[in-house]
């Protein structure tokens, strides 16, 4: 084993470590401690009163510049930069790499941009199928006849099955697909410096004004090509029909990624995002060997630039599928799944702090804090619902009688009780705001489900016990046993009304 | 900078600050320490845990008012001995000393407040000598001994009404019983047990729906229904015996007794009467002992017993 796949292969134990460190540790204290053990458990209740506090405050700043943004005329904003902007000349570049998706739902997406409020001819769209998939030629046709003269450029590709260093990832095809729109776009004389990729997943619905304000933020940023744009991700397509469980959890990502928003120091790319092609193109494009290609394509323009590459957030909608299938025990475990592929975005932190190690262009105080922020939001995903579900009580469980007759045994329920008072009162909150996002019911649901969308909130424990936790801890274990994760795509059904 | 981000970091550094100089407090709060302002040193105490019924009394520690009412909890007691008292309107004020010890919990759990003017409800409607509470049914039943009338309510003396009328016994009875279906009403004096049916509208006894059996063979102690609702097991000073429930039953001794005042048990559940007498040994000494007889499984025997006796009167009469 060369040195640097050693550091990598330590890096890759460190998260999961530190994570069953934290877990094995709080219950041995429990055990044989109680009283260092509570007192750990107290700390921790501590600092996630203030965390959520903090963060919900943060939702509130977001969910505001959503709404002050969201319904905003950004192509008027665009034409009132005048033309030195050149944001007339700028070109949209969609990629949407696709793989078992039903025409249906590729429909849907494609009819969203075609009404977005932005002059169809800027607009190349690709739609990148996977060859090994059969149906994909006819679904292509099906779609070229039906789309190809709604936009200024119409390319169907399809990437082939087995290329040397490529895993069967979303990346590998995308990449595929940018490659062949550069092919395209240089033989018509479209320079990439005035192109903006955004690579979609299959079923994501872009609001009317989304290209509107992407172009406003890349024509009015000094430097546009150092930046990624990503907008607000939320599950909206079936959310009618999916049952409350896959809502809870899809809504609190939504939230979750508001909140992130706001936090532009650690602020990374997730799922549908939107970035300079010409950066695109001097990064060597997507990774074609790792799942978690949103976040680590931000990763490597920021390498590329020296640390000087951020994330800007677009208050404005992308909408898409929520994963569910046909049963509760079976949306359980597409959502379990589909959280556990998201937390494998940890093989991001062997990945940026190995390229970190012996990099002297960025400086040592960014590539310390960027790791940190890395470690520590993966470790705490993995803890937090195991130290406040199951190791919480603990100690009361298991100190015994002279724990339990000292202060702190009778205090430590207490504290406990505290923090889930103060979490019921930020759920009001999120509740509240859950409302301001919602599209129009259909006219097939019922009134009730109103009311449902409110009560279903209680099931939050139960969820957090089920998909709090677990995924994150389950994919740091794997990476942490050099038990790589294969991707797959998650199910989610759709009732295309 | 933007504005909105100038905001978020000094809500960021505001929670670390809340964080970084909350937590000590927090912590030796919890563990039961207390800053000694005049020495500038931490002092381990105790923790007084309070509950009472009803809650809400006001607490006042060693004469001072604290701010929380019943139940709750007083951090930061300094070791020793303190004064609790807890008062509520209404309410007798409570107190009690209470020794507390450095990083324990000292308990005071089990406190219950009486009103200043318990809430004593009169239930019967009509002059009464004795009630029976069934309450498996939640029916009080009420003997008045001068009407000779039986009247019943619910538990709490609502729809008192006349259940029945029994014939008076002289002396007056010294105890009451209904019989487990709740049909039949039982009481006796030394030498004589009445009976009554407390379903009026039908003759469950007999011919007669009240009447009385004398017992003169013996001083009865003690009374009590067999499970078939029919027969009755006398304990007396002399025997225990069986007895039907109509007019004029014969009793049918079961056991003689060797000394006086046997005390004696009857468990209605499983119809088995325990007794205790004396029996004379190989010594020639008298030891008492705890008997056992169960009357489930044998009564067809008593009651073929009973039937034959009955025959020999009838004959001899």
């Amino acid at each position: 084993m060369t040195e640097s796949k050693r550091i990598k292969r330590f890096l890759e134990i460190i998260p999961g470590a530190l994570s069953w460190l934290i877990i094995l540790g709080l219950i041995l204290l429990s055990m044989f401690k109680p009283v260092a053990g509570a007192v750990a458990i107290i700390v921790f209740d501590f600092y996630w009163i203030i965390r959520t506090g903090y963060l919900t405050t943060l939702l509130l700043m977001a969910h505001r510049k959503l709404m002050r943004d969201k319904n905003k005329d950004w192509l008027k904003a665009c034409e009132q930069l005048g033309a030195g902007s050149g944001w007339d000349g700028l070109r949209h570049l969609v990629i949407f790499p696709v793989y078992k998706e039903s025409i249906d739902i590729l429909r849907a997406s494609l009819s969203a941009i075609s009404s977005s409020r932005f002059p169809e001819e800027k607009m190349i769209v690709v739609m990148a199928f996977e060859e090994r998939y059969r149906p994909a030629r006819d679904t292509a046709a099906a779609l070229e006849a039906e789309f190809r003269d709604k936009f200024g450029g119409y390319l169907s590709t399809f990437h082939p099955d087995g290329l040397p260093g490529e895993k069967r990832l979303k990346g590998a095809n995308a990449t595929w697909a940018a490659k062949r729109a550069r092919e395209y776009l240089q033989a018509r004389g479209i320079p990439a410096e005035k192109v903006i990729v955004s690579c979609f997943d299959a079923d994501t619905c872009v609001d009317r004004e989304y290209f509107g304000c992407l172009t406003y933020h890349f024509a009015t940023n000094p430097r546009p090509h150092q930046s990624s744009y990503q907008p607000v991700p939320v599950y909206n397509n079936n959310i009618w029909y999916a049952p409350s469980f896959a809502r809870i959890i899809e809504t609190s990502a939504s939230f979750c990624q508001l909140i992130e928003s706001m936090r532009l120091e650690k602020f990374v790319t997730f799922s549908s995002h939107s970035m300079s092609f010409k950066t695109l193109i001097d990064i060597d494009y997507w990774p074609v060997d790792m799942i978690s290609d949103d976040s680590v394509v931000y990763w490597k323009a920021y390498l590329y630039h020296k640390g000087d590459y951020r994330v800007i957030p677009l208050y404005t909608t992308v909408s898409m599928d929520m994963a569910y299938s046909t049963t509760f025990f079976k949306t359980i475990v597409v959502q379990y799944k589909q959280k556990r592929r998201w937390a494998w975005g940890i093989e991001n932190f062997p990945y940026v702090v190995s390229r970190f190690i012996n990099n002297p262009d960025i400086p040592l105080s960014k590539k310390v804090r960027r790791s940190f922020h890395l470690l520590e939001g993966h470790v705490t995903w993995a803890v937090w619902a195991a130290v406040m579900v199951v190791i919480a009580p603990l100690p009361i469980l298991l100190g015994g009688f002279f724990f339990n007759q000292m202060p702190i045994g009778y205090n430590l329920p207490r504290i406990t009780g505290m923090l889930l008072n103060f979490s019921i009162f930020a759920s009001f909150i999120w509740i509240a705001l859950t409302r301001t996002i919602l599209p129009p019911r259909p006219k097939d649901v019922k009134w009730f489900v109103n009311v449902v969308m409110v009560l279903e909130w209680t099931i939050v424990p139960f969820i957090v016990i089920v998909v709090g936790s677990t995924p994150a801890l389950d994919a740091q274990t794997r990476l942490m046993l050099a038990r790589y994760m294969e991707f797959f795509p998650t199910e989610k059904l759709r009732r295309v009304v | 900078m933007s504005r909105e981000q100038k905001l978020r970091a000094g809500l960021f550094y505001i929670s670390c600050a809340v964080f970084i100089l909350g937590l000590p407090f927090i912590l030796t709060y919890t563990m039961g320490y207390q800053l000694d302002r005049s020495s500038w040193k931490f002092t381990r105490t105790g923790l007084i845990s309070l509950k009472s019924v009803p809650s809400g009394a006001g607490v006042l520690l060693d004469g001072v008012l604290f701010n929380d009412k019943t139940p709750c909890s007083i951090n930061e007691v300094m070791p020793g001995a303190h004064h609790i008292e807890l008062t509520l309107e209404g309410y007798y004020p409570y107190s009690s000393d209470i020794e507390v010890w450095a990083g324990k919990v000292s308990r005071m759990e089990k406190v219950i407040l009486f009103p200043l003017r318990p809430d004593v409800k009169q239930l019967n409607k009509s002059r009464i000598s004795s009630f029976w509470i069934d309450d498996a049914r939640n029916i009080i039943y009420y003997f008045n001994q001068e009407d000779s009338a039986v009247y019943k309510s619910d538990m709490d003396g609502e729809h008192f009404r006349l259940a029945a009328n029994f014939v008076s016994l002289r002396p007056s009875p010294k105890k009451w019983l209904v019989s487990p279906d709740r049909q039949k009403l039982l009481y006796f004096n030394n030498h004589q047990i009445g009976l009554a049916g407390l379903k009026q509208e039908e003759t469950l006894l007999s011919q007669e729906n009240q009447f009385v059996i004398e017992y003169p063979f013996d001083n009865i102690l003690d009374v009590f229904w067999h499970a078939d609702n029919y027969h009755l097991i006398v304990a007396g000073e002399k025997k225990v015996a069986i007895l039907e429930a109509k007019p004029g039953a014969a009793p049918f001794t079961l056991v003689n007794l060797g000394k006086r005042n046997s005390q004696v048990f009857f468990d209605p559940k499983e119809d088995t009467l325990y007794f205790s007498d004396s029996q004379r040994a190989e010594d020639g000494k008298l030891y008492d002992n705890i008997y056992k007889l169960e009357l489930k499984t044998k009564l067809y025997l008593f009651q073929d017993l009973i039937r034959l006796k009955s025959n020999d009167r009838e004959q001899k009469n």
